[in-house]
């Protein structure tokens, strides 16, 4: 009786951790997505004359609301998978550096968000949500780090108004995700595997989605055409 | 647990001194009586009156508001309450004083049913730093400050509104927005008490690109040495003069605006208004104040004048123009009280100008009207500008006596009417466009004479004399 009891109760610890160990493993092997964002459209780039601070800002500013590499590739486009659990939660950091956001698109999990000024003069920070509380503060000199708070998922356009050029975008997205880079291309990974929805979102051109069946341990291609508005 | 309860009510009560609370349906009528023209019967600031009006009228949909005294979104019912009674300074939204308590917070209820989601979260109260008293070290450690955190890139280095991103700031509307000028607090749209100012500074203005500076000073009471700093920018606010007073000086006048001789001077303050009688219409001047100070000596009349400009502008001649500013008299003094119409004149009766503008110099001129001023010529006026950090100083000078026809001569102790007119060039105003001011009346002052300091002395000798006369006389007699 008491060997039953024992045996019983090894037999249900073992298949317990067998249970649990294929789990993780099911959710650390899960596949890759490359994706492809392609836009046939004409590139949209400002260029204005920049009449203080010139020797952080430079003598020109650039405003890149679309950037189109080469074979059409669509860049600063933000490709995510909202549906999926288990993305690693990393802080976000975008940095005031030559009078710019770098980077222009910042993807982070819903949390803290670092803002750095690299240039030693006076930026703020404005940004223009409605699902998270808008943030509008200074960020002289002194300041080289603030922590911000960005708890909901959104995508928050964010400006310094001492340089009216200045735009960058904070996408909060909860899932794995990642910005395509000059030649439109983004490799999100971890992504579970099965069926998943696929998001693109660009500041200019808006939104795509896709179903996509993500194979663990292999990478899945998806390719968007987006439209311009 | 009951008691626990009803002492947590006693605490939330007492943390906020209470207001009445509204009736939202109550307060839309009140509404729709006296707010909807400008603000709009949906409260998005789109009102038939919204038009002309700069600032824009609030939008109260998206629940974005200027002057709070909380630390996040959600305004205290009093901060709406506040504006709604005391009115915003330097804006078009006027004291709602007037109507009752009741009604004011009626209106405060309903205001807040444009944008349920945002006052959905409770206002927390924004915790000041403690308070420093103003000193001469404060003030120092704030104009540092002031440095630091490079202020003057909106406000101008010394306050007046001129810093380099002026033209380019936006509200979250879109607008263009111009930042305070530092040194006209009776402007400041949410008060100018202390406590008004490091709130401003601390939690910045929402919906403008004015941001919290709290956590972005190097230390937290560096917010009241600013405040303190910025106190001392300029007056409480300026004394207005009913009467321009001309000073008698025996000494030659310089001609430099900055010369020691006219800081001696106390400054006669002119409010203008934008010119609405006529097209184009100025509804929002851009030069509301000018200081006078003004002197004559037995040869010449000199007339210095300061004013507030963010740009020093010659003008493109399509969308700006040359700065400029003039002095309105009547051509020759009139018995009783008859003058010419204040509007530059009309076709009976012309005034004279004496006018200075950016690029040109000082010129004279006659008006029959805004647009029919014709230069007149062979004059002796001459005249001298500076300007430096947003502010114009000038000094016009011209003989007493007028030298041809239609232009004013000058005499001690009579009355002369005299009226102002000014153009920011590089806002746009040239022609009607500008600000101006009603008749006001000048006074040569008589000159000093000589005759306080003999007559006196020369009563109290001849008194001396006539007592010595009588004591003598008395012993005499003995």
């Amino acid at each position: 009786m008491r060997k039953t009891l024992t045996t019983g109760a090894a037999i249900a610890l073992v298949s317990g951790a067998a249970m649990w160990l294929a789990a993780t493993a099911g959710a650390q092997g899960g596949g890759t997505i490359e994706a492809d964002v392609k836009y046939g459209g004409a590139p949209q780039v400002e260029k204005i004359k920049v009449n203080k601070d010139t020797e952080k800002c430079g003598t020109e500013a650039v405003i890149e609301k679309v950037v189109v590499g080469g074979n059409k590739g669509l860049a600063n486009a933000v490709v995510s998978v909202p549906g999926a659990k288990g993305a690693t939660a990393a802080k976000g950091v975008i940095d005031q550096h030559g009078c710019k956001f770098v980077p222009h698109v910042v993807v982070m999990q819903p949390g803290e968000l670092e803002v750095k000024n690299s240039d030693d003069i006076l930026h703020n920070l404005h940004t223009y949500s409605t699902a998270n509380p808008s943030i509008n503060k200074a960020q002289p000199k002194f300041k080289k780090t603030m922590t911000e708070k960005l708890e909901k998922p959104e995508f928050v356009k964010v400006t310094c108004d001492v340089h009216s050029w200045m735009l960058g975008w904070v996408a909060v997205v909860p899932g794995p995700a990642g910005v395509t880079n000059a030649d439109g291309v983004v490799k999100i990974e971890n992504v579970p595997a099965g069926k998943q929805k696929v998001e693109v979102w660009h500041e200019t051109l808006g939104k795509m989605e896709k179903e996509v069946d993500v194979k663990a341990g292999a990478v899945t291609k998806v390719s968007f055409e987006m439209k311009g508005k | 647990m009951r008691r626990l309860a009803l002492a947590l009510v006693f605490v939330v009560a007492s943390a906020v001194p209470a207001l009445a609370q509204g009736d939202a349906k109550a307060g839309q009528t009140v509404y729709e009586q006296k707010c909807l023209l400008c603000h709009g019967d949906k409260g998005d600031g789109k009102g038939p009156g919204a038009e002309h009006l700069v600032p824009k009228p609030r939008d109260f949909t998206k629940g974005l508001y200027k002057i709070r005294t909380s630390s996040n979104k959600t305004p205290f019912d009093q901060d709406l309450h506040k504006i709604v009674t005391d009115g915003m300074p330097g804006t078009s939204m006027p004291s709602w004083a007037v109507l009752p308590e009741r009604d004011r917070a009626n209106l405060v209820a309903y205001l807040k049913t444009f944008a349920p989601d945002v006052f959905k979260e409770a206002p927390k109260k924004l915790e000041l730093p403690k308070d420093v008293a103003s000193s001469a070290e404060s003030i120092k450690r704030g104009k540092e400050m002031f440095e630091a955190i490079e202020c003057h890139k909106c406000h101008g280095t010394e306050g007046r509104a001129d810093g380099p991103s002026r033209s380019e700031l936006k509200d979250e509307w879109g607008n263009p927005i111009a930042p305070a000028n530092l040194t006209k607090r009776w402007t400041f749209r949410g008060g100018s008490t202390r406590t008004d100012i490091a709130t401003r500074l601390a939690n910045g203005v929402l919906g403008t690109p004015m941001p919290a500076f709290l956590d972005s000073v190097e230390k937290p009471e560096d917010i009241w040495h600013l405040t303190n700093f910025i106190l001392s920018l300029g007056p409480e606010r300026p004394t207005y003069a009913t009467l321009i007073t001309v000073g008698a000086v025996s000494e030659a006048i310089p001609d430099d605006p900055n010369a020691e001789f006219w800081k001696k001077l106390t400054g006669q303050y002119v409010a203008l208004m934008g010119q609405v009688i006529v097209d184009p219409r100025n509804f929002n001047p851009a030069i509301d104040l000018v200081a006078v100070r003004a002197v004559y000596s037995d040869k010449e009349v000199a007339f210095h004048l300061t004013w507030d400009d963010p740009t020093e502008s010659k003008g493109d001649g399509k969308q700006t123009f040359g700065d400029a500013i003039e002095l309105q008299f009547p051509p020759q003094a009139a018995a009783g009280t008859e003058r010419p119409y204040f509007l530059m004149g009309d076709a009976n009766d012309a005034v004279y100008l004496l006018r200075w503008e950016q690029g040109k110099g000082v010129g004279e001129a006659s008006g029959n009207g805004p647009t029919k001023v014709a230069a007149l010529t062979g004059g002796e006026a001459t005249g001298k500008a500076v300007f430096s950090n947003g502010h114009y100083r000038l000094v016009m000078k011209r003989p007493l006596a007028a030298k041809g026809e239609g232009r004013t001569s000058f005499q001690p102790a009579q009355f002369t009417p005299v009226a102002f007119h000014a153009w920011d060039g590089g806002a746009g105003e040239t022609g009607p466009k500008m600000s101006l001011t009603s008749w006001y009346y000048l006074r040569l002052e008589e000159p000093q004479s000589n005759r306080k300091f003999i007559i006196p002395p020369v009563v109290a000798l001849l008194t001396l004399a006539a007592m010595i006369l009588v004591v003598r006389a008395a012993n005499r007699t003995r």
